[in-house]
């Protein structure tokens, strides 16, 4: 039964590791000369893993996400995504999601979901199935009609992850996704997350200023000195899976709250 | 009772004008000279109707490859300066002080060298529409959100594909209004030209009755290019519905008038 194994299509890595990023660092020439904004970043994320990274505001931890997206080449380093380097976007192996603000808003929720698709030169019959099947899973599939000003900000983040999963990438990445979200709305879209997550299986690597969030989300919360970013801590977050709203007043969640805490600010 | 609505308002406005129009004259307040009464203004309109209609048509004729010459150029241009840093370093302080010369002191010079013809009229009237529309396509490809950019990319967009799926459709809003700005400026360039030095179109009718006083005749070609400007003022419009469904999607409570305002090009806040 050796050949049938063998025609699975097997990726080339074991699939051990979504994300590895080994000795990167990244000089910023500016006006003022070269500036080191991160250095020496090593961090691997498992398949399957949700890793958010935390730091204070400047730290690179932006460029850092916009590297592991190939939209920024390290100055040294190597960086692999899904087993192999990421010189330019690939959305089939990277899907992002940035703050806000991202969808275009000539185009409605169905057809900003459809766009990356469209970029490829997909068939139209494809698109809309795909795109339909992301909304839905979003929990948008009566929205698609919508144009963005018509959504509210969850619901813009919403078709935002629709788009960033909709090619069906391996690994997410998130650029403070829910930032510009009121508190309510952001912890529900953390829980609905953290559903599609787990149903969909994708890796994460996730960028936010709340430690709240941080540690709720977080299978590991990787801690960003200021600049130059250098990650300064590794916080694993053992609390159990799906994590509830009540987690967050257990002792244990207020110590891994408090622990990071305690580097960002011994830093400043 | 009920407030009457603001369109009912206009139009009663309107038609006071109209009625102060035909009785002031009437009425001696105002000598015919000055203001003819409507009425009389119609029938001259009338008499001599196909004076008018081949002065409307010369004039056409000029606004159309006037208008050509300002919103390509001042497209083609203006994507480049709004588009490109160092062109834009280079050219857009140059181009704002020159927007504020009065052209039409340059009409002269466009006479001697295009003659008195239409040439001359298109000539002028395409530069005297040009700068709004370049000036305003420039702020409109300059003002794009950055992140609208990066976003396209990260899902794997080409050069070509970022410019028609995401620079155009994102600055047709801005462009549009420059192109509604240049548009109106064309026609009066053009207007202006032919009452300066020529020997057809509107502005000539309008000219020369002026010279001999008859003032019905003068009136009735200001009519002419009043209908002219409120056709093209529908047309604009028009294109701005098809082409900005999204943006009145969904608020259709509003009236077209607060969607066009608020979509005035915003100073450069960004």
């Amino acid at each position: 039964m050796q050949p049938m194994a063998k025609l699975k299509p097997q990726p080339e890595t074991t699939r051990a590791n979504a994300v590895e990023v080994t000795g990167v660092s990244h000089i910023y020439h500016g006006r003022d000369g070269a500036v080191p904004a991160l250095t020496d970043i090593d961090m691997t994320v498992p398949a399957g893993r949700f890793t958010v990274i935390v730091g204070p505001s400047g730290c690179g931890k932006t460029s850092l996400l916009m590297m592991l997206a190939g939209l920024r080449t390290p100055t040294s380093g190597t960086i692999l995504c899904d087993g192999r380097p990421i010189p330019s976007p690939d959305p089939q192996r990277v899907g992002v999601v940035f703050q806000e603000a991202s969808l275009y808003p000539w185009l409605t929720a169905l057809d900003n979901v459809e766009f990356p698709l469209a970029l490829k030169g997909a068939p139209r019959s494809e698109r809309r199935e795909r795109a339909q099947a992301m909304l839905k899973l979003v929990g948008l599939g009566s929205f698609g009609g919508r144009y963005p000003h018509e959504l509210s900000g969850g619901m813009k983040q919403r078709v935002s992850i629709a788009r960033g999963l909709v090619q069906g990438p391996p690994v997410l990445l998130m650029d403070e996704p829910f930032a510009a979200l009121d508190e309510q709305t952001r912890m529900t879209m953390g829980h609905e997350l953290l559903r599609i997550w787990d149903e969909t299986n994708k890796t994460v690597v996730f960028i936010t200023h709340s430690l709240t969030e941080a540690v709720y989300l977080a299978d590991e919360v990787l801690v960003m000195s200021a600049r130059p970013g250098r990650i300064i801590d590794r916080v694993a977050v053992d609390l159990p899976r799906p994590r509830t709203y009540q987690m967050m007043a257990t002792d244990k969640f207020g110590q891994l709250r408090e622990r990071i805490w305690q580097q960002i600010r011994a830093k400043e | 009772m009920t407030r009457p609505s603001p369109r009912t308002v206009r139009r009663l406005i309107g038609l006071a004008v109209l009625v102060l129009w035909e009785a002031v004259p009437r009425l001696g307040i105002l000598p015919e000279l000055f203001v003819p009464p409507l009425t009389k203004t119609l029938a001259v309109l009338w008499s001599d109707r196909l004076i008018y209609f081949g002065g409307l048509m010369v004039t056409l004729y000029e606004v159309f490859f006037a208008m050509l010459i300002a919103c390509g150029a001042g497209i083609a241009l203006g994507a480049v300066v709004g588009g490109v840093a160092v062109v834009r370093n280079l050219m857009l302080p140059v181009v704002s002080s020159l927007y504020a010369i009065p052209i039409v002191i340059l009409y002269p010079i466009f006479t001697a060298w295009f003659g008195i013809g239409s040439e001359s009229k298109i000539a002028f009237a395409g530069v005297y529409g040009f700068f709004p529309v370049m000036l305003s396509t420039a702020a409109g490809i300059r003002t794009i959100d950055e992140q609208y950019l990066l976003a396209a990319r990260s899902m794997g967009a080409s050069l070509p594909q970022l410019i028609t799926r995401v620079i155009i459709p994102a600055a047709i809003p801005t462009v549009l209004a420059g192109l509604r700005l240049g548009g109106a400026l064309t026609i009066i360039g053009v207007v202006v030209s032919e009452m300066l030095t020529s020997a057809s179109g509107i502005g000539y009718l309008v000219t020369i009755n002026r010279t001999i006083l008859d003032s019905p005749r003068v009136f009735a070609a200001i009519i002419v290019v009043l209908l002219l400007s409120i056709a093209f003022d529908l047309a604009v419009r028009a294109i701005e519905r098809r082409t900005m469904a999204w943006q009145t999607a969904g608020r259709r409570v509003a009236s077209s008038e607060d969607v066009r305002a608020a979509r005035m090009p915003a100073p450069a806040a960004a």
